[in-house]
């Protein structure tokens, strides 16, 4: 933080209410601790490390971050093998020779042609880049996605980056950024992150919903949903998270299967529409025979329990 | 109004001490809470609403912790230290070890038990491996590292060295420049064009690179495989160090991940770790549940996934033997390579008898002794022919380990 550069403090503080507020607006609904977290991050000007179980939404808030605040989402999505030249910069290869030939043909071989073939409009601008070297209004969001498939060595060169926001392009020169860009990234723990990166974060993890605030999500994301089969679908899917499965559904199978149930006309839950479904919430099929040898009927009775004594205590 | 200002600065110089004590407790608990953590928290309480218990627990956690497991020693610290509630002593004693989603550490652990116990495990045709297992431990007993002697020791600092540094590799996706590469390097290439009028007549090449292959070991530590596993612990610690990808994980009746421990340098709490959380010792050997948990809780996340697993076990299983076909088949489906090193297997005359063994030994690639030095030097050797093919072949007649390259 020392030495920070003329980016301003990021946007105006925001207390936990208002952020709740807005990404409710967005229809997101973060509980209190992912609000608070939000607004320590927005805050002190750190970048948030979401951490949590596949499709919880951690990608999804960085998205509805940048929607709330109204200004632009850069996003990284980190694979094996994500490179400089990949993430920051590269250069156009194809117009440089191009352009090399041209001078060729006219004669015209100046002697600063060198320069101008290593200029910025031979530049290919990647997320990285663009997150540092340019001119909004306001600071935009740079989501790193699924920083954990990264390797090490990239995640050495992120740590540099996030700790001044500025690259240097040997050709071009040192690019500071000029509005610290509100950093998100996320991570599904396939493999332990440096400590020198969490330290450099905010941490939070995201875990699953309870069942009520699960519902909400639903009605947030599938308004045209019937309450009924959106309370019983919702807690079908929490009544499998108890369950011993390999891959425990995530909020967006949730909502996967409502949406696919609503397409279907449905309005409640019965075994022959699970049996027929359950693929979009499952993904693996020791897991789908599991469940299905536990008696789907007994499942849906019992998620069908739950929704109605969810509705008569609300 | 200087006097409200200096209340102020008071009221703050002694947040900032709390603070501090805060973290020190965290710390002895475990949590790495570095100091520069404490300014963050500070400005994260200044943040918030500080009259809200729930807003300050969260600014506190989002910048003291940055691991899901440190959640439970956050809020029994929290707890106790800002709400003097009666913490949990057991939660404050030590940061859970394990992976998420285990139950927390029992304290009780059994600290002073013997390999004894495996007698415990008497079944009817238990009674034959028993005696195997003895003689073989005794043998191994000669093998702890107090007792070696000078030509021992330096062998087995050599195979360490060894098995650390032949990792199985694969080709990576990320490209390296190199002069018999297969791509075109175009950066390159165009500087280089530079020099001949733009024309690239040196061209420069890149190939995949190489990365070692992830390498997951299982080591068995319940009663009859005690000194087994203290040796394959040792060995281990030489290979888990940051960037080597590597994972340890032991179980008895339940996995326990101890990678951060052999990666710290302390294998005996490595081992004091792992049996701690297993509450009863005589329970014997559950490998299918184990070989589940992994399933469960690693395949997802990839550790499993392209892997060599290495489970060092003698195959004696408690629990159902379905699941432990099922689960191992399910694991080979997974991995890369599935190694299995059981320490009777050195005994003359050896079959897999065990039921456990014989269920899992379909799903197994490479079944190895695992008794003495000169079985974990033929570990080291499979690892070590592991490599992609390609890889291998270019290994061979520099390392000089395959017989083709002669």
């Amino acid at each position: 933080m020392t030495g920070a550069p003329a980016a301003g403090p990021g946007p105006a503080q925001l207390s936990v209410e208002d952020v709740t507020t807005q990404l409710r607006e967005q229809a997101y609904l973060a509980d209190r601790g992912l609000a608070t977290v939000i607004a320590v991050s927005l805050s002190l000007g750190k970048p948030l490390l979401l951490e949590g179980e596949a499709g919880v939404g951690k990608t999804e808030c960085a998205k509805v971050l940048a929607k709330a605040l109204d200004t632009r989402l850069i996003r990284l999505q980190c694979y094996e093998g994500i490179d400089v030249a990949h993430a920051l910069y590269d250069w156009n290869y194809a117009r440089q020779m191009l352009y090399i030939r041209t001078l060729e043909a006219a004669d015209a071989a100046a002697p600063d042609a060198v320069d101008d073939v290593f200029g910025r409009a031979f530049l290919v601008r990647r997320p990285l880049l663009d997150a540092i070297d340019r001119d909004d209004p306001t600071a935009p969001v740079l989501l790193i996605d699924e920083i954990d498939r990264a390797d090490d060595e990239f995640e050495a060169f992120l740590l540099e980056l996030l700790s001044d926001f500025q690259v240097t392009i040997p050709e071009i020169g040192t690019l500071q950024a000029r509005r610290r860009p509100i950093v998100v990234l996320t991570s599904n723990r396939t493999r332990d992150l440096h400590d020198a990166l969490k330290r450099r974060c905010i941490y939070h993890w995201i875990g699953y919903p309870e069942l009520a605030r699960e519902l909400e999500i639903v009605r947030a994301r599938v308004p045209d949903a019937p309450e009924r089969l959106a309370a019983e679908a919702a807690a079908f899917v929490a009544g499998l998270r108890g369950t011993d499965l390999s891959k425990a559904p995530g909020i967006a199978e949730t909502l996967d299967w409502v949406q696919a149930l609503l397409s279907l006309g449905e309005h409640e839950l019965d075994e022959a529409l699970v049996d027929a479904t359950l693929g979009t919430v499952l993904k693996y099929h020791e897991d789908i025979e599991r469940i299905r040898g536990r008696g789907l009927g007994d499942l849906v009775a019992h998620s069908r329990r739950e929704a109605a004594a969810l509705a008569s205590r609300t | 109004m200087s006097a409200g200002d200096d209340q102020h600065r008071a009221a703050g110089d002694q947040l900032l001490r709390k603070l501090a004590t805060f973290g020190r407790i965290l710390r002895e608990a475990g949590v790495d809470v570095a100091p520069h953590r404490l300014q963050d928290a500070l400005a994260a309480l200044a943040a918030v609403d500080v009259t809200s218990r729930e807003e300050c627990y969260w600014a506190l956690r989002c910048t003291l912790t940055s691991r899901l497991e440190h959640g439970e020693v956050f809020d029994a610290a929290f707890a106790a230290f800002w709400e003097r509630r009666a913490p949990d002593i057991a939660l404050l004693e030590r940061a859970p070890a394990t992976r998420p989603g285990t139950e927390p550490a029992t304290p009780d652990a059994a600290e002073g038990r013997h390999p004894q116990l495996a007698d415990e495990e008497g079944d009817d045709d238990g009674e034959s491996m028993q005696g195997m297992a003895w003689s073989a431990v005794e043998r191994l007993r000669t093998l702890n590292f107090a007792e070696y002697t000078e030509e021992e020791l330096h062998r087995s600092r050599l195979l360490v060295e060894r098995l650390a540094r032949t990792l199985p590799m694969r080709r990576s996706r990320r490209l390296r420049s190199a002069h018999d590469g297969d791509r075109i390097d175009k950066r390159r290439t165009l500087r280089g064009a530079m020099r001949t009028e733009g024309y690239p007549i040196v061209r420069l090449y890149r190939r995949r690179r190489l990365v070692p292959r992830k390498l997951l070991f299982m080591i068995d530590i319940s009663g009859s495989m005690e000194p087994y596993a203290r040796a394959m612990l040792m060995f281990l610690q030489a290979a888990v160090r940051p960037g080597a990808k590597v994972e340890a994980f032991t179980f008895g009746t339940r996995l326990t991940r101890v990678t951060r421990e052999l990666a710290r340098h302390e294998p005996d709490q490595a081992l004091r770790a792992a049996t701690r959380v297993v509450p009863d010792w005589a329970g014997g050997t559950r490998i299918g549940e184990a070989v589940k948990a992994l399933n469960d809780h690693w395949e997802w996340r990839g550790a499993t996934r392209g892997a060599v697993v290495v489970v060092v076990s003698d195959g004696w299983e408690r629990g159902e033997v379905e699941l432990l076909s099922d689960e191992m088949a399910r694991l080979h489906r997974a991995a890369h390579t599935v190694v299995w090193v059981n320490p009777l297997a050195g005994e003359p005359g050896y079959e897999p008898l065990a039921q456990g063994m014989a269920a899992a030994l379909p799903h197994v690639d490479h079944f190895l002794p695992g008794h003495d030095l000169r079985s974990l030097e033929e570990l080291a050797g499979v690892l070590e022919s592991l490599s992609d093919d390609r890889i291998a072949r270019m290994r061979a007649p520099a390392v000089g380990t395959s017989s083709r390259s002669a």
